[in-house]
């Protein structure tokens, strides 16, 4: 792709044309890269909630152990509880 | 100091790769940016300490400040770049030097656990994006031919410059403690930084210089004014609709997490292998060093062949070196693996100053690096995070190891799946109708053609 620059003023003041492009476009999305980038941030998030739940059960259980009661007797943080909640394996 | 080199130009017969460039002041002022930028985000660990006798607060608390400055930073690393593109990198780090000073200064008087997270957290971790975000774009402009070469040297100060700085606080630390230590450091570090940048240019034509490795046949490239300001949005728009844009933020993210877990677990690791605190931090030394080499080549050889390739290369190294770690229990398997596993990750992150002009050719790279400096940011705090995490859920290091390891070659396959980056995507950044002054008739300069690119044509940004 050849450009014709237009003969560049350095100060900034002066109302001159861009360079012409010779109809340059891209016309595909970027389905791609914008598709792994996103498969990723979705997979980390995921593994972030599952691990993110894995240790709030543990440490509720933790806790339950340490006092003599059940689980179900024992209440969690809120990041605890939404974790566990968050995550369809836990 | 001109003469000097202009001697040794003279005495090794070096015509293109001449030592008496000013790109070699500006490859020198970024080196020591990055070494005042950096030195306090390496050195943070020796801080934690001093805070938890001081005020009595958690170390967990404390760690949190660390994790907000590199998510801040991370976030504002887009912003930077821009701001590097807009309004030029000087400004753009002198800001950055304001930040610094304050944020150092205000840490070193904090009382309150908030004021850290403000001072040390937002105020710092943005000063963190301004400096070291626009510096690498603004070094490649100086740059016509053979940014690996500059990028390769910078890179070396960049692994250098925080490991020794960091035992220099250490011992600030230790002699008039943390308080004072990080007024010193703030004052000696804004000195620096003002210093630097006083004699810092964010593109040849600034500085009334040509660009290094500029040929007689090139034409000078448009910097300034309102045509730079429309046509850089313009081509930030072609580079948006890129995939290599937004798979090179991804493989930033994956990579950085990567070695982020290694660089973070080796050393609670190797203890709980055996090893002496002394020989287990000597681990995380050898890496450091030996991965200097490759942060030196890499760049070249990026340059030179296929950035694409050397990232491919570098990740899949990283990714199974990580496996060494499975079955090292003594002192030899763990300098094994610091030997090995360095070697590919020194390259890691390198090349993409490289890839980005292959792809997007002379067009100003500030916003594009800093997208990738977000990825990248994002990337070092999960990793940070996953070791202690996972020790904590099963025990052990091995699933994080398990986790960066994937990374790695998730990030590898990434890699195969981007454009080829022997082909430009966008068009060449215009130039100005007039050759460069003193070089078109220069007897010391090739005099060829101007090579044509086409978007199926090879690629005139490399080194060769």
């Amino acid at each position: 792709m050849k450009i014709a620059a237009q003969n560049q003023p350095t100060s900034g003041s002066s109302p001159e044309l861009g360079p012409e492009l010779d109809g340059f476009e891209i016309k595909r999305r970027p389905i791609l890269g914008l598709g792994l980038l996103m498969a990723t941030v979705i997979s980390t998030l995921a593994m972030l909630i599952y691990f993110g739940a894995w240790a709030s059960t543990d440490r509720i259980e933790n806790r339950a152990f340490a006092a003599g009661a059940a689980e179900s007797h024992v209440e969690g943080n809120w990041w605890e509880d939404g974790l566990i909640m968050a995550c369809p394996l836990h | 100091m001109r003469n000097a080199a202009l001697w040794l130009d003279k005495k090794f017969g070096l015509e293109e790769h001449t030592i008496a460039h000013y790109a070699w002041v500006i490859v020198f002022i970024a080196g020591a940016v990055q070494m005042v930028g950096a030195a306090i985000r390496m050195a943070f660990g020796v801080l934690v300490d001093p805070l938890v006798q001081t005020f009595g607060w958690s170390p967990g608390s404390i760690g949190l400040a660390y994790a907000l400055m590199s998510i801040v930073a991370a976030l504002a690393s887009p912003v930077a770049g821009y701001a590097g593109n807009r309004f030029g990198a000087r400004r753009t780090m002198a800001t950055g030097t304001v930040l610094f000073f304050i944020g150092m200064m205000w840490t070193s008087q904090t009382k309150e656990l908030w004021e850290l997270y403000v001072a040390y957290g937002l105020v710092f971790g943005i000063s963190q994006a301004l400096l070291l975000v626009p510096v690498v774009p603004s070094v490649a402009a100086w740059f016509r031919r053979h940014l690996g070469l500059g990028t390769g040297i910078m890179m070396v100060s960049w692994s250098l410059g925080p490991a020794l700085v960091v035992q220099l606080l250490a011992v600030l630390f230790n002699t008039v403690g943390w308080s004072q230590a990080f007024m010193f450091v703030g004052i000696v570090g804004t000195v620096t930084l003002s210093f630097a940048l006083l004699f810092f240019r964010n593109t040849p034509e600034d500085a009334g210089r040509i660009a290094y490795g500029t040929r007689g046949y090139d034409k000078p490239l448009v910097t300034k004014g309102n045509v730079f300001v429309s046509t850089q949005q313009e081509f930030q728009g072609y580079v948006y609709k890129t995939n290599a844009f937004w798979n090179l933020i991804n493989i930033h993210f994956l990579g950085c997490a990567g070695h982020a877990v290694i660089l973070v677990g080796i050393i609670p690791f190797a203890i709980s292998q055996g090893l002496g605190p002394l020989a287990a931090a000597g681990v995380l030394t050898t890496i450091s060093i030996t991965s200097v080499s490759t942060r030196f080549i890499t760049p070249i050889l990026s340059d030179r062949f296929s950035s694409k390739t050397v990232m491919f290369v570098s990740f899949v190294g990283q990714g199974i070196g990580v496996f060494l770690l499975f079955t090292a229990d003594s002192t030899l398997d763990f300098y094994l693996f610091a030997v090995l596993w360095a070697i590919p990750y020194g390259g890691e992150g390198t090349s993409f100053p490289i890839a980005n002009r292959r792809y997007y050719g002379h067009s100003p790279m500030g916003t594009t690096y800093g997208w990738q400096l977000l990825g990248a940011g994002l990337g070092m705090a999960l990793g940070g995070a996953l070791p202690g995490m996972m020790f904590d859920i099963t025990g052990g290091y091995m699933w994080a190891f398990g986790l960066s390891a994937a990374f790695s070659l998730i990030g590898a396959v990434s890699i195969t799946l981007l454009e080829t980056s022997n082909k430009q995507l966008i068009p060449d950044w215009p130039e100005l109708d007039d050759a460069v002054p003193g070089l078109a008739n220069d007897p010391g300069t090739k005099n060829e053609m101007k090579p044509v690119l086409n978007q199926t044509g090879s690629n005139p940004n490399s080194g060769d």
